[in-house]
């Protein structure tokens, strides 16, 4: 019997950690693949929003954003998708787990859906990760514009991407479909070169 | 190598200390740093740089800017071959590679001149009127013969190696131009704390404070631009050069070309030749400049004949001198500022030949400053010399005709505010009476013009209009400018009054340089009824050669009053329209080549399939696999196998690509039975079922099964195709149709990798992947159960009993990341059963062979009835489509029906798309009965069959009709059968 099956990342191949591009000053951006995430989008019940909420800041100290805006709540960020919709995504509780970690919780509040295993993040950080991002992405992600817990739905060079903002390094994490990781990735890989990127580990 | 002869000693931004090498149409040449390839050429004393596109008449350079007409060069070699750039915008650089275009065998002596001689015939019109007939010789004879005579440059046939970026750029205020009135407005509004691009055609800021020797402040006019600059530097402010913003749309958005790397060779390793920016600005400053205007006379395209401005960038940008004696010919006071440029520099002014009927005091003292002889209320009415002009023809008033030897002649017919970008959205500029030239009109929200642009000419009026305009654009942007120091210039005289055309000149008297558009084609077309600019434009290609015009559309319009009795704001001009200037499709595309011409979706299994060597098809955004050749089989060969496979042992094919949709909440019955035609809130959980969905119309939509895995929980799939558009409606139904349902839609087609497993052997594959405790056995998990379980120790996993392939399957579906792995432990349990992967098109056959409707039926105009569902559309309840499909026409028992068709010779072969007519009757559209959507060779029937929509189809079982295929002229005789010709009991699925 064939087992244990092996897990396998959309950017299996692809992602060889080295330094890439142009070579020139300072490296421009640091690209790296975050393995292993648990992934879920949360859909609030007709009627039961304020009390999702309620049980949201109850298990995880979290208030369910009504934005497009990264909330950190207990090893769980909730990312506002949409009205009454959520992205949640988790280190702690890994793949399918989250899913089952929220259903359980949020069970006649929310309608739970595990994404796991249909979406690649890819962390993109560095002096030069807003000017590769400006290739693909048409959201301005100025700080004066764009907040420092901000998040968008939008597209890169044609395909679907949901994005947030990690931290001010900048650093963003972005969960692109996994059947488009290779032409995400080739996209990124062009944009990046010159200025300089380096691939790390997942 | 030639030296620089017409270099001048001294001045120019140029770097003398850096020579630079470079070639024109094989000659080897040098320029320095900060030339342009027409400074260089002229330099260089090249005067004759290309032959004209109709007429091939010797042509030099006329401007120094991107509205040049004439200096159009094939720029670098093999795949890097850039037809029709303008010399006076390549910056030089080390190994240019330039040729002349348009000419054989040489420039100097080109065969088609020859076209010149037969110029009266040339006229307006004239392809339109000469090769009208016979009609089937435009295509095949006259087009391509003259395409070869009235070509410009050839385009590079190799595929470009370079790479081109794409990028997004957000600011509160956009300049457009860096000249006086650019830079002032940059200051003021990034001063005020706004965001500010700066974008700049030119390689340098200044704009026409390069080409001319002005002061601000009391000092030199670069120094502030130098100030300007590094003020800028240490603002928010982008300072885009070598981007040309080239077209304006809605909402704020301007498209700009960055040429990031045409200055150099090659571009440097990783980075981008080009970069096409979308800028989203609040507010955009259009201060773009102006651009001269040429006189016409006879003969006005000579080389050696050029603007009165270009000549003065020449001389003070560029230290050249492009000539030796020089006239200058003009009706405004600015021209005449050339005399005196030129004189400084020790060339020789021979003639100020001035227009205008009443004398300028201004030109009076320019002319004794410049010590040249001042011919008041005179024009040049011939000039001399073919390749270079020799000398020309000055007639005073009185009726004497000075001939006059030079080699220059700087000519200027007043300037036309650069208004292109106001014109984008439809915007139309006004006559002004005072400047005697178009000015901006109704500006698009969020735009505002400055300097030139907007008819300020005067360099204080530039630099006051440009400040106004930035403190303007910061407060709009809701920014509270603080107040300036005004930076103080003088007005420089710019009084004007246009004479357009000199109508008693001899030779032919060019309005559009670039089409070969003379004043005669004006009047031609004027005779002939086309007294409308865009009539005009149209009828004699005036303005519709690369350069859109910028040089001779009001020229052409004025001729036009002129013929027609009117003054020429009354006959205005043509829209202008994106883009500006040429913008190479390369870059358009950006990364969007090739294999990523779009972004491909990849299956779960693509690795896996791609190392068993299978041939992938596009289907939709998906690559699937579409065959899985072995060694020596040809494409047939390969499908025959794997649906003998299927139906003999058991098959694997990845139909991950189907869209997946989990519909929850208390109310997903209820909503799936609206959206669907058949019943899905009875459906047991455990239990999956075939859905039907139709469109509001009610024709089908999709189909595809959807299975219940909880009370409050639908796992329903679509055809891959229809995804999104299945998504989308279910998305508007629930938001705007029923809001009240307590239903939730999430698109998982992402996050399952399903495999579907066929043939008599599948369950004995699947016993071996199924963890301990999951009875999979026929009567615990019979025809169309479903169940969540686990496989390969402990992964979780869906099970569905569906079968599209009509034999023994499941499909089994595993989060994705568990895909490749579990294709290959599905393969490797299946070993022992001699199980085969089988693509798209075996899966094709397989569905054909039993009659199950798909793309080719599912076409939009088919109905439930006409596809023999009829029975799956409830009278229990409402549905979307249910209304509609009950009309009349819907329900004539006329329609065309689903129904198999049978070769009556087994050798033959049905082609899809064949028309259905009666046996005996006649191939007409008349006797049109139906047609063929679906074919495919049978191999477990031996020979091909069909399916198709006849009219009364299923009543006409036995009836033999012809499948007519006009396209390929061939026809063959056809049983029509019921559509399933496997299995039609479906016992085989059920075991």
């Amino acid at each position: 019997m064939s087992r244990p099956l092996a897990s396998v990342s959309g950017l299996a191949g692809l992602t060889v950690p080295g330094s890439y591009g142009a070579k020139v000053g300072e490296l421009g951006v640091t690209i790296a693949e975050r393995t292993g995430l648990g992934i879920a989008t949360v859909a609030a019940c007709k009627g039961k929003s304020e009390a999702l909420k309620a049980a949201a800041r109850k298990a995880y100290g979290v208030e369910l954003p009504e934005r497009s805006i990264v909330a950190s709540g207990r090893d769980i960020l909730f990312i506002g998708t949409g009205p009454g919709q959520w992205l949640a995504v988790s280190e702690k509780y890994a793949n399918e787990e989250l899913a089952r970690e929220l259903a359980g919780r949020l069970q006649g509040l929310a309608s739970v859906a595990d994404q796991s295993g249909g979406r690649t993040v890819i962390r993109i950080s560095g002096p030069r990760a807003r000017d590769v991002l400006a290739k693909g992405l048409p959201i301005d992600l100025d700080p004066r514009v764009f907040p420092s817990n901000g998040a968008a739905t939008s597209t890169i060079s044609l395909m679907g991407v949901q994005l947030w903002q990690a931290d001010d390094t900048p650093a963003y994490e972005l969960a692109i479909f996994r059947s488009l990781s290779g032409s995400f990735w080739r996209w990124l890989a062009a944009s990046a070169a010159e200025f300089g990127y380096e691939v790390k580990p997942g | 190598m030639t030296s620089q002869s017409n270099r001048l000693r001294d001045g120019g931004l140029i770097d003398r200390a850096k020579t630079v090498r470079f070639s024109f149409d094989g000659e080897t040449l040098t320029g320095y740093q900060g030339d342009t390839l027409a400074s260089a050429l002229l330099a260089n004393g090249k005067k004759l740089v290309g032959r004209s596109f109709k007429y091939h008449r010797p042509r030099g350079i006329l401007t120094a800017g991107s509205e040049e007409p004439n200096a159009l060069v094939e720029l670098r070699t093999g795949a890097r071959r850039e037809p029709n750039t303008r010399a006076t915008t390549i910056e030089l650089y080390d190994g240019l590679e330039a040729a002349s275009q348009n000419r054989w065998p040489s420039l100097k002596f080109d065969v088609m001149a020859v076209n010149q001689l037969f110029a009266p015939i040339f006229g307006a019109g004239f392809y339109y009127k000469t090769f009208m007939w016979p009609a089937s010789f435009w295509e095949k004879v006259y087009e391509p013969a003259i395409r070869r005579a009235a070509g410009l440059g050839r385009a590079a046939s190799a595929p470009d190696p370079d790479h081109y970026d794409k990028a997004h750029a957000f600011c509160d205020v956009l300049v457009i131009g860096s000249g006086p009135a650019g830079l002032a407005t940059a200051l003021e509004a990034a001063r005020a704390g706004a965001r500010v691009i700066l974008a700049e055609e030119d390689f340098r800021l200044g704009g026409r404070l390069l080409a001319e020797r002005y002061e601000i402040d009391g000092k030199p006019a670069l120094d502030w631009v130098r100030a300007a600059e590094e003020e800028l530097a240490s603002l928010d402010c982008r300072i885009l050069r070598r981007t040309t913003v080239f077209g304006v749309y809605d909402g704020g958005t301007y498209a700009a070309i960055e040429r990031v790397n045409d200055h150099v060779k090659l571009p440097p390793a990783h980075e981008p030749r080009q970069r096409l920016w979308k800028i989203v600005a609040r507010q955009a400053v259009v201060a773009a400049g102006a651009i001269e205007r040429p006189i016409v006379f006879g003969d006005n395209d000579r080389p050696g004949i050029m603007l009165a401005g270009a000549v003065r960038t020449y001389v003070n940008r560029y230290g050249v001198t492009p000539g030796r004696r020089a006239v200058v010919f003009t009706d405004n006071d600015d021209a005449f500022q050339t005399a005196v440029d030129l004189a400084d520099h020790g060339v020789e002014v021979v003639a100020m030949v001035d227009a205008r009927a009443m004398p300028s005091v201004k030109a009076k003292e320019i002319a004794a400053k410049a010590k040249a002889p001042y011919f008041a209320n005179s024009v040049v009415q011939r000039v001399r010399g073919r390749q270079a002009v020799k000398s020309v023809d000055i007639a005073a008033p009185n009726g004497e005709v000075h001939r006059i030897d030079c080699d220059l002649l700087a000519m200027s017919g007043g300037w036309n505010p650069t208004l292109h970008l106001t014109t984008h959205l439809n915007g139309k500029p006004v006559w002004n009476a005072d400047l005697s030239a178009l000015v901006p009109g109704a500006l698009p929200p969020g735009m505002s013009v400055a300097g030139a642009s907007a008819g300020q000419f005067g360099l204080a009026a530039c630099l006051a209009s440009g400040r106004l305009a930035g403190t303007e654009a910061a407060k709009a942007c809701g920014f509270k400018p603080k107040r300036h120091k005004a930076p103080k210039a003088a007005d420089e005289s710019t009084e004007a009054s246009p004479v357009w055309q000199v109508e008693t000149s001899r030779g032919k008297a060019f309005v559009d340089f670039q089409n070969d558009v003379t004043i005669s084609d004006i009047k031609l077309a004027a005779r002939e009824g086309f007294r409308v600019p865009e009539h005009l434009k149209r009828y004699t290609t005036l303005g519709m050669a690369t350069d859109q015009g910028k040089t001779g559309n009001l020229n052409g319009a004025a001729v036009l009053a002129n013929v027609t009795g009117r003054y020429v704001g009354a006959v205005g001009t043509t829209t202008f329209r994106p883009p500006f200037t040429p913008v190479a499709i390369s870059a358009l595309a950006g990364h969007h080549r090739g294999p990523d011409f779009r972004p491909a979706r990849l299956a779960p299994s693509h690795k896996w399939a791609e190392e068993q060597g299978a041939v992938f098809v596009e289907t939709g955004p998906w690559l699937r696999a579409l065959y899985y050749p072995r060694a020596g089989e040809s494409p047939q060969d390969s499908v025959n196998r794997e649906v003998a496979n299927v139906r003999t042992q058991v098959g694997v094919c990845d139909v991950s690509t189907l869209g997946k949709i989990e519909v929850q909440g208390t109310d997903a019955g209820v909503f799936l039975d609206r959206v669907y035609a058949n019943t899905f809130s009875t459906l047991p959980v455990g239990k999956a079922r075939y859905g039907l969905m139709l469109r509001e119309d009610g024709f089908v939509m999709d189909d595809g099964t959807t299975a219940r895995l909880a009370e409050d929980r639908y796992f329903m799939t679509t055809t891959t195709a229809n995804a999104v558009k299945v998504m989308q409606h279910l998305e508007f139904c629930q938001q705007v149709l029923w809001p009240e349902l307590d239903v939730q839609l999430v698109s998982v087609t992402e996050q399952w990798a399903q495999y579907a497993v066929a043939g008599p052997r599948a369950r004995d594959v699947l016993q071996r992947l199924v963890d301990p405790g999951h009875d999979i056995s026929n009567e615990a998990f019979p025809y169309l159960a479903c169940g969540e379980i686990n496989v390969c120790g402990g992964v979780p996993a869906r099970l569905y009993r569906l079968s599209f392939s009509g034999e023994l399957a499941y499909e089994i579906g595993v989060p994705a990341r568990y895909g490749d792995a579990l294709i290959r432990a599905i393969m490797m349990e299946g070993a022992a059963f001699g199980i085969q992967p089988y693509g798209t098109e075996a899966l094709g056959v397989l569905r054909i062979e039993k009659g199950h409707p798909a793309g080719g039926e599912l076409n939009g105009q088919t109905t439930a009835h006409d596809l023999g569902f009829g029975k799956l559309l409830s009278a229990k309840k409402d549905f979307i489509g249910r209304f509609m499909a009950a009309r009349p026409v819907l329900a004539d028992a006329n329609r065309e029906k689903f129904v198999g068709l049978r070769p009556l010779d087994r050798e033959a072969r049905i082609r899809a798309g064949a028309h259905l007519v009666p046996k005996d009757a006649e191939a007409t559209a008349k006797n049109d009965q139906g047609y063929v959507t679906s074919i495919a060779y049978s191999p477990s029937l031996g020979h091909w069959l069909a399916l198709g929509m006849l009219a009364r189809g299923p009543e006409r079982h036995g009836e033999v009709v012809r499948a007519v295929d006009p396209l390929r002229g061939e026809e063959v005789l056809a049983e029509v059968v019921p559509p399933c010709f496997v299995d039609p009991e479906g016992e085989r699925l059920r075991v």
